[in-house]
């Protein structure tokens, strides 16, 4: 490979050049057109006969915390990024219009059968001092592809209880994969040079799952029908279950509501504590 | 060879080549290889038993005439014989030259600490006041043992060890924790047979309560970094330390039968 | 006669019975249950989840066995150690932290018996061997250009964002690092390799890299190589440029600081080139834990001291690291977080402050003429010491009485000392001067040469939250001011050369001619 004459060749002239090509080099050009998003919603193997839908909008009670602003002051390139937006903010809860946003919602028992792990990848992107996207769902065996978009140090440290965690440094434009195991909801993901990173990964036997969106809507498509407990899962409000028939071609609509005060004492299943 | 081993200047030599490296190194260095534990010869030690073995062979050199003349035959050759010139010239060279060296290196500025003298184990009180209560020390028993629970004793006394002695005494109780190297005199090391094993459990608890500041004079307290434990620990927990240190170490405590036996020796 | 009353067998199974096993995954490893219950328990707890007794009583934490997490392997980020890895800590230990070496200890069939009872308190162990070592080659040549190449590469894999730009552990990420259970560690500060977690050759530097050390936030750096974006050779280059901020051998302790004598004008800033005519002497500073409130985390391990004297004045250089010029905000966070995970809460503060960074030396008043000496420990009230005492701010250097560490208390007469400090890249340097005599003789030692004075250090690091007893200690050493070699230390050797080689000729001569008086008889 060429990357290691080109990397010996003198630093203080080519240092952009390097970086232009590491980051192409460095990045497995060729898996690139193979990394799509797969987005979780779109998961699922096969079409289910009769499949039915579990959707619904998770509300939020009460007053949220406001958002705190992130102090990029000592990493100008993401600062950058998020100016147009004035400045990031910490994305631990997101509400709007009394929407919560960044709620792991899955098919938590009721499931029989086994599922092959997707071929599509799942991509965790490093882009602003943010990960991209800050909650998402994998199956084990499948490829996770963690994605650094800001060209300065990252290390991305999953600290799970059931799987092996790893801690990759990436000090640059790059892209690293692995895989988990072992059904785990939720490993949480931080990098230490920056404390204000995190991430949460639902590692899931079936394709079954599905985040919240800005509105706070969620949908898990292709599901045969029956009955399962529905777990809502969020990182300071904690777990919520509801139990769910659903009907051939049905399409179920499931509402969660978190409070304000369920932060207090809430008790948040997650792989090893993040920061005490 | 076997000429110059009958020789008596040679057997001269040999003696005193072989006792110093007996002295300065051997009392030192032997003892270890076979499991017992033991320390350099102090130089003021080593001058005295040097001259002893120097007096020794000079009685021994001019005890008979023939003898004598035959010590003093190479030292004469060495003064007189025209094959030796070259030697003589060494010699003449060589011996001012060093003798010049060991006045300067006695004579130069010397930086070592001064001489700190210190008894390890001093005297004890006849009593103490622990915590405003007298406690009288002579022939008193660790109250522990006496009520046979001794399994939970050494469970109290382990966290009291791992919470309070461990940092100095360490883990496996040789002195050597991960702050040992920031204090001197050294914290003790439970293990060496010349420390607990040596003392009877009221002297040790003695020396828990009152730690450093409660040392006597010789023992020089300004220097020693021992806690009163009295200050953080109760009575009873120092009770229990010291049945931990034991059990942990194997060691069984001085009786005070032993002590008194020692005190008539 | 001599009442020996064994109990040790009966106890240890007593203790036995009372510890409740934990629960063991894969074989039940007895063998290793009781070395373990009776050596490791006490930090590691009965149940591996390094939550035994001493555990808050030590930074870093103890090891959770549990989650099968071990920081010095030799496989991959993320995979389980091998036995060797295992073994290996056990005999060594882990410098740096509050783990010893338990080689001489313990014999090699325990230590083994260990190494599966450790194994057992992880479902991971169960479920497969621990893969293959990485393989590392061989070191590259050390050279110059490769110690360069080293630094650029330092500096562009960005380890200094924790390990600061002089490796000093002061990155700007230094404050926000947690462990694998959230609590507060710090990044090494490569400048001192005797106290690397696993060993401080170029090669355990070097492995560090590659596998990352798991529950820690040190991450691997092999994914950079097979990525190509830098080669393995110039990640040796890193291994080696780290190795290289650290003094080639681990400072030797002597008892004695020697302050050289030179003519003319001390020097009074820290980075005065007159400072390279003095002697680095090292004294090693450990937590406070002889009175109350104790500190079992003090920040600052070790300080270099330097001291020059010119027959009228003292001075004094001393340099320690240190990764936060307090009072710091940044480190608030940092502060809060040991203080909730430090123990004992002996009158520790609940809150974090902005506290400055104090650093004190200490004498008696006077020269002692015997042995006795004032106590170490900032004296008492009976016997008071002299302190020199330096605080980052507001900055002020004074001389202070002290009758104990909570104390110190400025002199109310003429204040003679001068002080001047630098912070730079996690190092402190700082220049204390005085005149060897005062106006005051009864509370401000007044310095002699050619005597060992009684002399000790302590620092406190604001933004961990030291002041008062929370800080870190050393014990008496001793300072002995050069004085100008008198004229008979060179005279008088000279003399006994001559004397010695008179004689020598003289009896050589006489035993000549009486050799040839007899032969001529």
């Amino acid at each position: 490979m060429g990357t290691g004459r080109s990397a010996r060749a003198p630093f203080a002239a080519a240092f952009v050049a390097l970086f232009v090509f590491a980051c192409k080099g460095g990045g497995g050009g060729e898996q690139e057109e193979a990394a799509p998003e797969a987005p979780a919603e779109e998961a699922a193997p096969a079409a289910v006969a009769d499949a039915g839908t579990v959707k619904g909008v998770i509300s939020f009670e009460g007053t949220p915390p406001a958002p705190k602003k992130i102090d990029m002051s000592e990493e100008p390139t993401c600062a950058d990024k998020h100016q147009a937006m004035g400045g990031a903010v910490t994305e631990d809860v997101v509400v709007k219009d009394g929407k919560l946003k960044n709620v792991f919602v899955y098919i938590k028992e009721g499931l029989s059968g086994t599922y092959p792990k997707p071929s599509a990848r799942v991509t965790i992107d490093q882009n602003g001092c943010v990960y991209n996207p800050h909650v998402l769902g994998i199956q084990p065996g499948q490829t996770l592809v963690i994605k650094n978009s800001d060209g300065l140090l990252h290390n991305i440290n999953a600290k799970p209880d059931q799987n092996r965690g790893f801690n990759i440094s990436q000090p640059t434009n790059m892209e690293s994969t692995r895989t988990f195991t072992t059904p785990e909801v939720m490993i949480p993901v931080e990098c230490d040079v920056h404390g204000w990173m995190k991430a949460y990964i639902g590692v899931l036997n079936h394709p079954y799952y599905a985040v919240s969106g800005d509105d706070g809507s969620f949908s898990i498509g292709n599901l045969p029908p029956g009955t399962y407990v529905v777990e809502a899962w969020h990182e300071r409000y904690g777990t919520q279950t509801m139990s769910v028939t659903v009907g051939p071609n049905e399409s179920k609509d499931v509402q969660f509501t978190f409070k304000a005060q369920m932060a207090e004492g809430a008790v948040v299943p997650l792989g090893r504590p993040i920061h005490l | 060879m076997r000429e110059l081993l009958k020789h008596p200047f040679w057997q001269a030599v040999i003696i005193v080549v072989g006792s110093f490296v007996l002295f300065e190194f051997g009392v030192a260095y032997l003892p270890p290889l076979l499991g017992m534990k033991s320390a350099p010869v102090p130089n003021s030690v080593l001058l005295q038993y040097m001259l002893t073995v120097l007096v020794g062979l000079l009685v021994y050199v001019s005890d008979n005439e023939q003898r004598w003349r035959r010590f003093k035959e190479p030292l004469h050759a060495v003064l007189v014989d025209p094959g030796k010139r070259a030697l003589r010239m060494v010699l003449l060279v060589a011996v001012p030259l060093l003798v010049g060296f060991v006045t300067y290196d006695q004579l130069r500025p010397s930086v070592e600490a001064p001489l700190g003298l210190r008894s390890i184990h001093p005297a004890p009180p006849g009593q103490i006041t622990f915590r405003g209560k007298t406690i009288v020390l002579a022939r008193l028993e660790n109250p522990l043992r006496a009520d046979g629970s001794i399994a939970e004793d050494y469970q109290v006394g382990k966290r009291v060890y791992y919470q309070n002695c461990l940092p100095c005494h360490g883990d496996p109780l040789n002195g050597r924790g991960h702050y040992a190297h920031g204090f001197n005199p050294a914290p003790l090391d439970f293990t060496d047979n010349g420390t607990i094993p040596q003392l009877t459990e009221s002297f040790v608890f003695w020396r828990v309560a009152k730690g450093g500041p409660g040392l006597p004079k010789e023992g020089t307290p300004w220097n020693s970094a021992m806690p009163a434990w009295e200050e953080f620990l109760t009575e009873e927990e120092i009770w229990s330390v010291i049945i931990f240190l034991y059990e942990q170490t194997g060691w069984t405590p001085r009786t005070w039968e032993e002590a008194a036996e020692g005190a008539e020796e | 006669m001599r009442v020996v009353k064994r109990r040790d067998a009966a106890l240890s199974l007593l203790a036995l019975t009372l510890t409740v096993a934990p629960a063991l995954y894969g074989q039940q490893a007895a063998p290793g249950k009781a070395v373990y219950d009776k050596w490791c328990a006490g930090c590691h707890g009965v149940d591996g989840k390094g939550d035994g007794p001493a555990a808050g009583y030590m930074l870093p934490r103890p090891r959770d066995f549990t989650q099968g997490i071990y920081q010095i392997r030799v496989t991959p980020s993320g995979a389980l150690p091998r036995d060797e890895d295992l073994l290996r800590v056990i005999d060594e230990g882990m410098p740096g932290t509050a783990m010893p070496g338990w080689r001489t200890v313990l014999s090699k069939s325990d230590r083994q018996a260990l190494v599966d009872y450790l194994k057992g308190f992880s479902h991971f162990f169960a479920q497969g061997p621990a893969p293959d070592a990485i393989r590392i080659g061989k070191a590259p040549g050390l050279s110059e250009e490769g110690l360069a190449e080293g630094k650029e590469f330092y500096d562009k894999i960005e380890c200094w964002k924790c390990h600061g730009r002089a490796g000093r552990g002061d990155g700007p990420s230094a404050p926000t690092q947690d462990d694998e259970l959230g609590f507060p560690i710090r990044p090494a500060d490569l400048s001192e390799n005797w106290t690397f977690n696993g060993g401080g050759t170029v090669e355990d530097v070097y492995r560090r890299l590659r596998t990352g050390m798991d529950g820690t936030p040190m991450p691997s750096f092999s994914d950079l190589v097979e990525a190509g974006f830098l080669t393995d050779e110039q990640l040796w280059r890193v291994a080696q440029y780290a190795h290289s901020l650290s003094p080639e051998k681990p400072p030797r302790v002597r008892e004695v600081i020697r302050a050289s004598r030179i003519e003319g004008e001390l020097p009074s800033s820290p980075d005065d080139s007159a400072w390279a005519a003095a002697e680095r002497f090292y004294v090693p500073l450990v937590g406070q834990v002889v009175v109350k409130p104790r500190w079992f985390a003090p920040t600052v391990d070790g300080v270099w001291v330097e001291a020059l004297h010119n027959e009228r004045d003292l001075a004094l250089r001393l340099v320690w690291h240190d990764p936060s010029q307090s009072p710091d905000s940044a480190w608030l966070e940092w502060q809060a977080r040991v203080l909730a995970t430090v123990e004992p809460r002996e009158g520790a503060p609940a809150e974090a402050r902005l506290l400055p960074d104090v650093f004190a030396v200490q004498f008696p008043r006077r020269i002692p003429s015997g042995m006795e000496r004032p106590y170490f420990l900032m004296g008492n009230a009976r016997e008071p010491v002299h302190v020199w005492r330096w605080q980052s701010q507001p900055a002020a250097a004074v001389e202070a009485t002290a009758r104990g560490l909570n104390r110190i208390e400025p002199e109310a007469g003429r204040q003679a000392l001068a002080g001047q400090a630098v912070f730079d890249q996690g190092e402190w340097r700082l220049v204390l001067r005085r005149p060897l005599a005062t106006a005051d003789p009864t509370d401000q030692l007044q310095f002699a040469t050619g005597v060992a004075i009684p002399i000790a250090f302590f620092a406190w690091d604001g933004s961990n939250a030291e002041e008062g007893t929370r800080g870190a200690i050393s014990t008496w050493y001793f300072l002995y001011l050069e004085r100008e070699t008198p004229a008979r230390v060179y005279t008088a050797p000279v003399a006994t050369m001559l004397l010695t080689a008179g004689l020598g000729l003289l009896v050589v001569v006489r035993a000549q001619r009486r050799q040839q008086h007899e032969a001529a008889a």
